[in-house]
């Protein structure tokens, strides 16, 4: 398949702090990716470094098979959606759309009006004036309405309520349905967000902790929760993610999603429960420094 | 109507409200089936795993596909899906009950009349 992002290599220190750490990957073209990772992770770096607006310290990253860097064909082909993006003071929301729709070549002008008006905010407001929630929520009709092979999302629903989130991500869906393009996608709500992916890429540290298709994360683990021993001898030897003591005698774990129906029959009949693992929360557990969480602060006194 | 939590993954979710709507008789043998697009739609899910549903059905040839057209309901699907599911779910919804009776030490007879209760309960509901 045709990669719309091609990264091989790539790194990008600030001084001595390496943010992203020799790190390659493909990103195919016409799918949703989402960049998933911890606060500090590099997320943003990454993400800057794609949509051109840093300059790799070592590596190579390609969008469209061109270097991204201070290259105006990449950028007419690219929007970056984030909340700090910034909009001339002395235009109102309505002639920023016009302004903003003349620079990319698919933009739908009716799409925006109508999303502007869904999400009610007012066209002749501005939009240092607005609220937090209310400026991302302009920023992604923004992203949504510029219909750019690439789209980039850096944690766009910062500050909208729930309701603005959801149809939000129903936004986004409808009109990627539509108009098939790249969008990737870095949000700490990968819960909310996770039915709309094709894949997920987990970032930790600089580097690339997961990378697959979101069903495959979906199945990627299995928690298990029981008395001690009869977790511990189902869970064997394998790798574990997760552990959770539950009281004196019970025992909460994850580990890789590595049995067969027979072999989860026999646990539950043990009175193992065998339970999904969320997404979300193993990319917590992936990432964790410590096998037990916030509670081994506590424990060691 | 799909559940992100269960441990069942959304594309056999998809899979299973076909085969419904199917047993159900909402969609005949040779009726056009929605398309991946559609069920993108309808559940608010990615297109991709939309299609690894259809594609569970159109493995077991409950569905086929007429090239350009889209995917349609194979003939005597209904009957097949009805057999599959007394063969897989019930067997397994026996089996969890079973086991629950146990834990909770009900006997059999107990665990018997509690589902002739339901048996009878479900059949008044569908004669009202």
């Amino acid at each position: 398949m045709r990669a719309a992002v091609e990264c091989s290599g790539l790194t990008k220190a600030f001084g001595s702090t390496v943010a992203i750490d020799n790190l390659s990957f493909k990103l195919p073209a016409n799918k949703i990716t989402g960049l998933i990772g911890r606060n500090g992770a590099g997320k943003t770096t990454l993400l800057k470094l794609i949509a051109g607006y840093l300059a790799p310290t070592g590596g190579s990253v390609k969008v469209f098979s061109e270097n991204p860097f201070n290259n105006v064909r990449v950028s007419a082909n690219l929007i970056f959606v984030d909340d700090k993006m910034t909009m001339p003071q002395s235009l109102n929301l309505g002639e920023i759309l016009e302004a903003v729709g003349g620079f990319y070549e698919n933009w739908d002008h009716r799409l925006a009006r109508g999303l502007l008006e869904y999400f009610n905010l007012n066209p002749r407001q501005h939009h240092h004036n607005l609220s937090k929630g209310m400026k991302s929520t302009f920023n992604m009709i923004v992203g949504i309405a510029a219909r750019c092979p690439l789209t980039i999302f850096d944690e766009p629903t910062v500050g909208m309520d729930a309701a603005v989130r959801k149809d939000f991500y129903r936004a986004l869906l409808k009109d990627f349905l539509q108009h098939p393009r790249t969008v990737f996608f870095s949000s700490h709500l990968l819960n909310e967000i996770s039915e709309i992916l094709d894949d997920i890429l987990l970032l930790d540290q600089g580097r690339c902790r997961l990378y697959m298709t979101k069903d495959a994360v979906k199945e990627f683990a299995v928690g298990l929760q029981g008395k001690e021993e009869a977790v511990a001898a189902i869970a064997g030897g394998s790798e574990i993610f997760y552990r959770k003591k539950l009281g004196p005698e019970n025992l909460y774990l994850v580990v890789p999603n590595r049995f067969s129906e027979e072999e989860l029959l026999a646990a539950r009949r043990k009175g193992v429960e065998v339970s999904a693992v969320p997404a979300e929360d193993l990319c917590v557990y992936l990432t964790a420094k410590h096998k037990g969480g916030i509670d081994d602060v506590f424990d060691r006194n | 109507m799909l559940n992100g939590d269960s441990l069942t993954p959304i594309y056999v979710q998809v899979a299973e409200w076909l085969e419904t709507e199917i047993l159900n008789g909402n969609l005949r043998s040779n009726e056009r089936v929605y398309s991946q697009y559609q069920l993108a739609d309808m559940f608010n899910i990615n297109p991709a795993t939309a299609a690894k549903g259809l594609n569970i059905l159109a493995d077991q040839g409950l569905v086929y596909k007429k090239r350009g057209l889209g995917m349609f309901v194979s003939p005597r699907a209904g009957e097949r899906i009805r057999r599959k599911r007394i063969n897989r779910n019930l067997k397994r919804l026996a089996q969890e009950l079973a086991m629950e009776a146990e834990r909770l030490g009900v006997s059999r007879e107990e665990l018997l009349d509690l589902i002739a209760e339901a048996w009878t309960q479900a059949r008044k509901e569908e004669l009202e």
